[in-house]
């Protein structure tokens, strides 16, 4: 086991940035989740630490050495690919053997190992299976034992749950993140996926053009997006465009482009006039039926409603053709589309960005 | 055995009831039938083909009396002569030879230039398949004559060997059997690399990096991931160019200048310089008897391997 070091790496493809000024550093045992959308940048950061890829620029330290200029082979990582990458010509405990084999290690202690990796990934007495006759979620646990075989002093793992279905997916999850905290090995994975990055991660990098956009647990990152381009990553899909009115200790009033007015927790004081973006999820989005005389609450129409089983969306168009999105209990009485509805959530729950994405709410 | 779909295709015939499962019947006669398109190039390959081989393998079967007659009775005596006179004997094993030679050349050549192709991919790589392709389609006979310029003794490749201090004295490359390999390698190596670029492409890059994850060094990843991955391919392509060098006949003729005569040239010259058709026509059914038996047991040695080898590796 052994930690990672990404320092002021970047790299650049005829000129153009993939990865700028990365900075990272994984702790010995951790389990860290590069997250992003494609073209982000996160696999090419996962390939410069296996060493696939040179760095433009930066360094790259495992466990304390500086492995910039060393091959792949010579770095001692355990690598799992997209499409699990074995080797159709050999058999189960061929593919995870392969690596011991490599180190001319013996063949009872090669027969010992690949038995006990068998076991750990709940596969036993499969060794003789050829890889074709094996189904996705085998392959991708066959693939990890490969990996773990030589006993890496850093697993490398590069959407290694993409290929399978969503039920297996949720259950290979848990499956990994037992195993990675068992055998307390130094992990980064490489996912698109935010529910998959929140399971699995100690810490999540979300990463967007190239750069990183903030580091952090899962709690921290789903309570505190430090920027907008975070913040809708991690489900604040509604973004309302407004104004700063007034400002007092602590919260700022909001002129939202129609007119209406909220206050928003801020901690960063804003100038009245700038011009802000209101970030809420769609769970704290609350929506009722109009009353007469409730003048002064931000209305809206209902426009499509969506029943998802344990909870129902609605779209509700606002006055200035803005939508907002709302998840609500599916127990509630339906709303039909063309309902005239208040629209509202607890003052605390909306974050604040200003034009450029920075947070305005956090530390 | 019954698959899955048929099993239940069986279920719900069951369940549907009769009118339904009619007209599911009368759906089911309306597909195409793809076969028909086969017949017409059927027809023309069993005449240009079949027919003059079956015409070939019945007159090997009679006497020869000379002017292109043969006898009326059957007889085996061109088979045992072809197959006991000494000199028809060496022949068929230069023939052999030569053919095996250039096949272990061509897949020499080939393989890593395929490999490098595949991993070069896109456009410079259709880009350089395709001249591959093209220059293959120039007659042999024009091809043949620019090797003979520059494999001759005052040749560009006899000054560079001389040159270079490789030799003292030019190499003969003409009217010999080196020609002809070389001819024979020239002839065949556009297809194989063809061929295996085809089957390295199916070879993803990732197993390459895994192997590398895994401690091999690109010697090893070559010998334990690539080879054994390309086996098939270079197993059909090396066949496809062995049979390719058994027949070739214009190679034989120009570079070995009537000096290496493979079985070929003999063909050609029992039946249009002798006009012994039922010689001829024996040496071409053992020739293609024995390539076809050849064949045969490469490819049933590959299966037998393969087999073994997948006991061997669990």
């Amino acid at each position: 086991m052994a930690s990672v070091a990404i320092q002021n790496v970047c790299k650049f493809y005829a000129g153009m940035a993939a990865v700028r000024d990365a900075d990272l550093t994984v702790e010995q045992g951790e389990f860290v989740v590069l997250l992003g959308p494609s073209g982000c940048g996160k696999t090419t950061t996962l390939r410069m630490v296996a060493g696939f890829v040179q760095p433009s620029r930066g360094r790259i330290l495992i466990g304390g050495e500086d492995v910039t200029r060393v091959a792949p082979r010579a770095r001692n990582i355990g690598m799992v690919f997209q499409n699990y990458a074995l080797f159709p010509n050999m058999s189960v405990a061929g593919n995870i053997a392969f690596g011991l084999r490599q180190k001319g290690a013996s063949r009872a202690g090669t027969r010992a190992r690949v038995a006990e990796l068998l076991e750990l990934i709940q596969m036993p007495g499969r060794g003789e299976s050829l890889i074709t006759t094996l189904s996705g979620g085998q392959q991708q646990r066959v693939a990890l034992a490969r990996a773990l075989a030589v006993s890496p002093r850093v697993l490398l793992m590069d959407e290694p749950l993409g290929a399978l279905d969503a039920r297996l997916r949720e259950a290979m999850q848990l499956e990994l993140a037992a195993m990675q905290r068992r055998l307390g090995i130094t992990t980064i994975l490489v996912t698109h996926d935010q529910q998959e990055a929140m399971v699995l991660a100690d810490r999540i990098v979300v990463m967007a053009d190239g750069r990183i956009q903030q580091t952090g647990t899962p709690d921290q990152l789903y309570q505190h997006p430090s920027n907008r381009f975070v913040a809708e990553f991690v489900g604040f899909n509604n973004i309302l465009a407004g104004r700063v009115g007034a400002v007092n200790a602590g919260r700022a009033q909001i002129v939202l482009r129609g007119g209406h007015r909220v206050w928003v927790p801020t901690r960063r004081q804003p100038q009245p006039g700038d011009s802000v973006k209101l970030a809420i999820r769609p769970q704290h989005v609350e929506i009722s039926e109009r009353q007469a005389g409730s003048g002064s609450s931000l209305s809206g129409q209902v426009e499509e409603r969506r029943f998802l089983g344990n909870r129902v969306n609605y779209s509700v168009r606002l006055p200035l053709d803005e939508v907002v999105l709302a998840e609500c209990p599916a127990e509630r009485p339906p709303l039909a589309p063309g309902t005239t509805v208040s629209v509202s959530w607890p003052t605390e729950r909306a974050h604040l960005f200003d034009t450029a994405g920075r947070a305005l709410h956090g530390e | 055995m019954v698959s899955k779909a048929e099993l239940m295709e069986g279920e719900f015939s069951r369940v549907l009831d009769a009118p339904e499962r009619r007209s599911r019947f009368r759906r089911g006669r309306m597909v195409t039938r793809w076969d028909w398109f086969l017949w017409p190039a059927v027809l023309v390959s069993l005449v240009l083909l079949v027919l003059p081989q079956a015409m070939f393998v019945w007159l090997s079967f009679h006497a020869d009396l000379g002017l292109g007659q043969v006898s009326d009775s059957l007889t085996a005596r061109n088979y045992l002569h072809v197959l006991s006179d000494p000199f028809y004997r060496q022949s068929f094993w230069m023939t052999l030879y030569l053919s095996v030679a250039a096949t272990g050349s061509g897949l020499a050549l080939g393989f890593p230039a395929a490999y490098a192709l595949a991993r070069i991919g896109g456009w410079t790589a259709s880009f350089m398949i395709s001249l591959i392709l093209t220059t293959s389609l120039v007659t042999v006979v024009v091809k043949l004559m620019g090797l003979n310029i520059i494999l001759g003794s005052t040749g560009m490749v006899n000054r560079i060997l001389l040159a270079l201090a490789l030799t003292s004295t030019p190499v003969q490359m003409l009217n010999n059997r080196l020609g002809v390999l070389i001819g024979l390698v020239q002839y065949t190596l556009p297809m194989t690399i063809v061929l295996l670029f085809g089957v390295m492409q199916t070879i993803p890059v990732t197993l390459e990096e895994a192997a590398a994850t895994l401690g091999a060094s690109h010697a090893g990843t070559f010998r334990q991931v690539i080879v054994p991955n390309a086996k098939a391919g270079l197993v059909s392509a090396g066949l496809i160019a062995f049979n390719m060098s058994m027949g070739a006949f214009t190679s034989a003729v120009l570079l070995g200048g009537g000096r290496v005569r493979t079985i070929p040239v003999l063909i050609q010259q029992m039946i249009i310089q002798n006009t012994d058709y039922a010689e001829g026509a024996t040496l071409s059914t053992v020739l293609v008897a024995l390539v076809f038996i050849i064949n045969l047991a490469v490819g049933a040695a590959f299966v037998a391997t393969g087999a073994k080898e997948r006991q061997d590796v669990a």
